[in-house]
């Protein structure tokens, strides 16, 4: 069984390494690069939300931190984008670990509102603080111009192999001490306190682990976009579709965030230009009934199936 | 001196408003330990109900209340007795996803049917105020203050000296008891969503002739009601004054002080130190966890 | 069996008669990607409004007329949610996957912004009535046109119109909303202002998402500005003014740089809208016209009659953009489905383009921007819009000062 999987997946991946040149169109080029972007993002909340149980609502503001780190370093000191991409890396996980620490002593509720009012922080502070404090730095409302990047291919690429970082770092997760100790937490987390584990510590590693690649992606799509302004990258929609599309696949799985991104994303396209609206409505019927009937999204009913 | 104590009571009956829609949303949370992010869609349609029938029939905006009242009455009554009372029992993290995908539902339905025109009501006496020795005081702000604190001892009363109130109590503490002790607690919640629901709608209602209304407006408004009943207390239905009272006090003289932008970063930071610090809330009656 | 291949035929034969009938039917596609839900929901739908009038219109005559031939118009809109990613995604869409043959602009600085990159990569030439900022021009690209001015110059109206103002006001105040437009208004602002020796004593811009209007301009109240200059799109000046009228603060003139052309502006506010000023580029009383929609006063009352509304400058500013570009089509004699040659020749002819319209001259600058558009004040009267400076094109003088709220 697990050899057939392994041979699918194979597949799929030379399938996909390969598809830029078979003649798609360049939209479908770039679509599928954003598919892959999303599968990052998401397979990031998915390793806090889905492993500790606790669900965070502030992840979009490492990947804003990300962007205008990036944007910041392209922009004004002409650095190199790897180069800039890393450090956004590094500097979201570096922010990660002292907003780690206190909120994550928070339970449920209290956790997802304070990692939400520190997204909130951050876009209102990177808007004002040129104006509050007199300088010009972060530029506020009139956004950041990075310089124009190569075609979509790259970005195809550069997605790609994010996404497989992501759902590697995942997969070694799950099977990784650091992967029980998660699950003992999301289970009872009490009970793993007392037999030792230090639950803030493993808490921490995964929220900055999250933190990390979410800075990497805000970077990539900061110099794809080529400009970025607060409103856009720390947009808490980035956010809620992070959650949504976890929460279709299969929150706490190694593939329900590539299930849920990918569908979601190709329900919009099919949706979106015909039924502007209807999209965010269908969306919401289809959360409902997800929660309503299917509650451990699409990969964790089928796994459920298997298993029985 | 003068701008001070004018920024001061500005930031008073902003924190009236804060309450008024925000104690709904502390009621629902500590009975039923569900947070609803459909919240602000309740804030939304009372504003809609009070503004169609103000145009459509010219009556007063005040004189929709009971309208406003009935029928989100039975909305959230509705709501919670077939959708959310399924997931009840499960995860928080499963009511979280409920109530934002039926947040979906009613903000893109009303943007569908209503357009994303921006609304307000406007009568021959909107934005009447009274000047009492250069202080002035807008008389919708202030009927809304006033609103939130009826709403607060109002749900006091009926909470403590109420049958239903004290069923809700005895559900809120320990259902498998309240059960035990004869509570129709499926009732009980559906009566409880519907009266947080009902209570929310009026301050909509009220809203509506002095703020902006439009269909996409409830997600700042159930962002902000979270703000506000965590720093007064989840579930501590007093909390909601004292929540709003501080963040409209805050944001006030913030903006008339330093400036408006910091408002809103203060706001979030002030909510994040109070969830590090002191998470059952300013007074520490809130329930934690 | 027999019954599958019959089927098979009858299928074969809808798809040929159908593809027959489409190729007969040669039209030009015209795609954009537009805010039609989202922040700016408002404001897109007002553009899509402004496409689909000058569609319906050439398309009444048979179409776009090339050579001898009519081609119909057909217009494919895309909702990018107010987001600037999904505009540059559609907009790349709309070109490589649904091949239209040409590209418009929609709403909004951002959004434009990020479509108009993806089509100066493609070659296709990008028209924009709604969307101004400084930013757009400065890019070096030659594929970008826009009918409106510049953001900082749009604004320029309701500084000057101080130039006629009795007594001459001293002292302004300038408050705006965070994001790019109004920012770059609120600069506009200051520069005339200090062209028009006027004083500027506060300067502040504010989250959009401000909620609570009233303790930020009681600051300003408190210092006294004899004007009050706002960066503002719609839903910023309805509050606005609400804000003004609850905390008492009158100023001897109000301005805004969007929002009240828009007729919700005047129905939702009704009486608390006397007075105020607002930017725009075009009224109708002005003595332009065309060929195509007739005078400006015909455009206004063509419009009510389709909409139930009269039209605001930017709708008006879109429909002359679609124009436009109609116009170089026909003088160069393109047929659909339009190559990429022809695009290119199309660019070309755009910046030669030196055309009148109903909307007045459009001539685009090799950066983009319509270089002859005078910037107009207007001044809501009577529940009317009527254009106040310049003198030239004025329908009425100017009602200064404002009338304080407790005398009204």
């Amino acid at each position: 069984m697990k050899r057939r999987w392994s041979i699918l997946l194979t597949a799929i991946i030379i399938v996909l390494l390969i598809a830029p040149y078979s003649g798609i169109s360049g939209y479908m080029v770039r679509f599928l690069a954003i598919i892959f972007l999303w599968i990052g993002k998401t397979g990031c909340w998915n390793i806090v939300a889905g492993y500790t149980g606790y669900i965070d609502f502030g992840p979009v503001a490492y990947f804003g931190i990300g962007s205008y780190v990036t944007g910041l370093l392209m922009a004004k000191a002409h650095i190199p984008f790897l180069f800039s991409i890393l450090l956004s890396g590094a500097i979201s996980a570096l922010i990660a670990f002292p907003i780690a620490l206190p909120t994550l002593r928070l339970r449920g509720a209290y956790f997802g509102i304070a990692t939400l009012a520190f997204a909130e922080a951050m876009k209102q502070i990177i808007l004002e603080f040129d104006q509050t404090v007199g300088v010009r730095f972060f530029e506020g409302p009139h956004g950041i111009t990075l310089p124009i990047g190569p075609g979509n291919v790259s970005f195809y690429y550069v997605g790609f192999v994010i996404m497989i970082a992501v759902i590697g770092i995942t997969y070694w997760t799950e099977g990784s001490k650091f992967g029980y100790a998660l699950r003992a937490i999301r289970e009872a987390e009490q009970a793993a306190e007392l037999s030792g584990v230090n639950t803030l510590r493993e808490k921490t590693k995964a929220y900055v682990i999250s933190a990390f690649f979410l800075g990497i992606i805000g970077g990539v799509e900061a110099y794809w976009l080529t400009y970025i302004t607060p409103h856009m990258v720390f947009d808490v929609l980035i956010t809620i579709q992070m959650v949504v599309m976890a929460l279709l696949g299969g929150i706490g799985t190694l593939l329900g965030p590539a299930i849920g991104a990918s569908f979601l994303t190709i329900i919009y396209e099919l949706l979106h230009r015909d039924f502007p609206y209807t999209y965010a409505i269908i969306v919401g019927f289809i959360v409902v009934i997800v929660v309503l009937l299917m509650p451990r999204g699409i990969v964790g009913t089928l796994e459920a199936k298997l298993r029985a | 001196m003068l701008l001070f104590l004018q920024s001061l009571l500005n930031g008073i009956l902003l924190g009236g408003i804060y309450a008024a829609y925000s104690a709904g949303f502390s009621l629902i949370f500590g009975v039923m330990g569900v947070i609803n992010i459909f919240h602000g869609e309740m804030v939304m349609l009372g504003a809609f109900i009070t503004y169609w029938i103000f145009i459509l029939f010219h009556i007063d905006p005040f004189l929709t209340i009971p309208f406003s009242i009935i029928s989100l009455f039975i909305f959230g009554y509705l709501i919670q007795r077939f959708v959310i009372n399924r997931v009840i029992e499960a995860p928080p993290m499963i009511s979280y996803i409920l109530t934002f995908g039926i947040h979906l539902i009613i903000a893109y339905t009303a943007l569908w049917i209503w357009t994303a025109d921006f609304r307000t009501v406007t009568t021959s006496y909107s934005g009447f105020n009274a000047n009492i020795s250069g202080i002035i005081i807008p008389y919708a702000r202030l009927a809304t203050f006033g609103l939130a604190i009826i709403v607060v001892a109002g749900l006091y009363i009926l909470l403590y000296k109420s049958d239903v109130g004290r069923a809700i109590q005895a559900t809120a503490q320990d259902k498998e008891v309240a059960r035990l002790m004869g509570v129709n607690v499926k009732q009980i919640y559906a009566i409880t969503f519907g009266i947080g629901a009902a209570i929310t709608a009026i301050a909509g209602s009220l809203i509506s002739t002095y703020f902006i209304i439009f269909p996409q407006m409830g997600l700042s408004y159930t962002i902000m009601a979270f703000c506000v009943v965590v720093l007064g207390g989840m579930g501590y239905i007093p909390g909601a004054l004292w929540g709003g009272l501080i963040l409209g006090v805050v944001q006030s003289l913030t903006a008339t002080y330093i400036n408006a932008g910091l408002s809103g970063a203060i706001t979030f930071i002030l909510l994040f130190v109070m969830l590090v610090v002191r998470p059952s809330g300013i007074v520490g009656k809130g329930i934690v966890g | 069996m027999q019954k599958l291949c019959l089927g098979v035929m009858i299928a074969c034969l809808v798809i040929f008669l159908a593809s027959g009938i489409s190729l007969a039917q040669q039209k030009f596609r015209i795609g954009y990607a537009d805010p039609l839900t989202g922040t700016f929901g408002r404001d897109g739908n007002l553009v899509r409004d402004a496409y689909n009038f000058w569609g319906d219109l050439v398309n009444a005559k048979g179409g776009i007329e090339v050579k001898g031939k009519k081609y119909p118009v057909e217009l494919i809109v895309i909702d990018d949610k107010s987001i600037a990613a999904e505009n540059a995604k559609f907009t790349e869409k709309l070109i490589t996957e649904d091949k239209v043959d040409l590209i418009l602009g929609g709403f909004g600085s951002d959004s434009v912004f990020a479509g108009s990159a993806v089509a100066e990569k493609y070659k296709y030439p990008l028209i924009s009535g709604a969307a101004s900022s400084n930013k757009l021009f400065e890019r070096g690209f030659r594929y970008y046109f826009s009918t409106l001015g510049k953001a900082t110059e749009e604004v320029r109206g309701c500084v000057d119109i101080v130039q006629i103002l009795s007594p001459k006001p001293k002292s302004g105040a300038i408050i705006g909303s965070d994001i790019l437009f109004t920012a770059l208004a609120c600069e506009g602002y200051k520069k005339y202002a200090a062209q028009n020796g006027i004083e500027i004593i506060h300067s502040e811009l504010f989250p959009i998402t401000l909620q609570d209007y009233n303790s930020m301009l009681l600051k300003v109240k408190q210092k006294n500005p004899d004007i009050l200059f706002v960066g503002s799109h719609l839903m910023v000046a309805m509050k606005t003014i609400k804000a003004m009228k609850e905390i008492d603060f009158s100023p001897k003139m109000v301005t805004f740089s969007y929002g009240p052309t828009v007729p919700d502006f005047v129905k939702s506010l009704v009486k608390d809208a006397e007075y105020v000023v607002a930017a725009s580029e075009w009224a109708p009383n002005l003595p332009y016209k065309d060929p195509l929609f007739g005078t400006a006063r015909q455009f206004n009352e063509n419009y009510f009659k389709k909409y139930q509304r009269y039209p605001d400058y930017v709708e008006a500013a879109s429909a002359a953009g679609a124009y436009a570009m109609q116009v170089a089509i026909e003088k160069l004699g393109i047929t659909p489905p339009v190559k990429e040659e022809d695009r290119v020749r199309l660019m070309e002819e755009l910046h030669k383009q030196n055309l009148m319209t109903f909307y007045g001259v459009v001539k685009f600058g090799p950066d983009g921007a319509n270089e002859a558009h005078p910037p107009v004040a207007v001044q809501i009267q009577n529940g009317k819009l009527l254009n106040v400076f310049p003198r030239e094109a004025a329908e009425a003088a100017p009602w200064y000062p404002m009338k304080p709220w407790k005398e009204r």
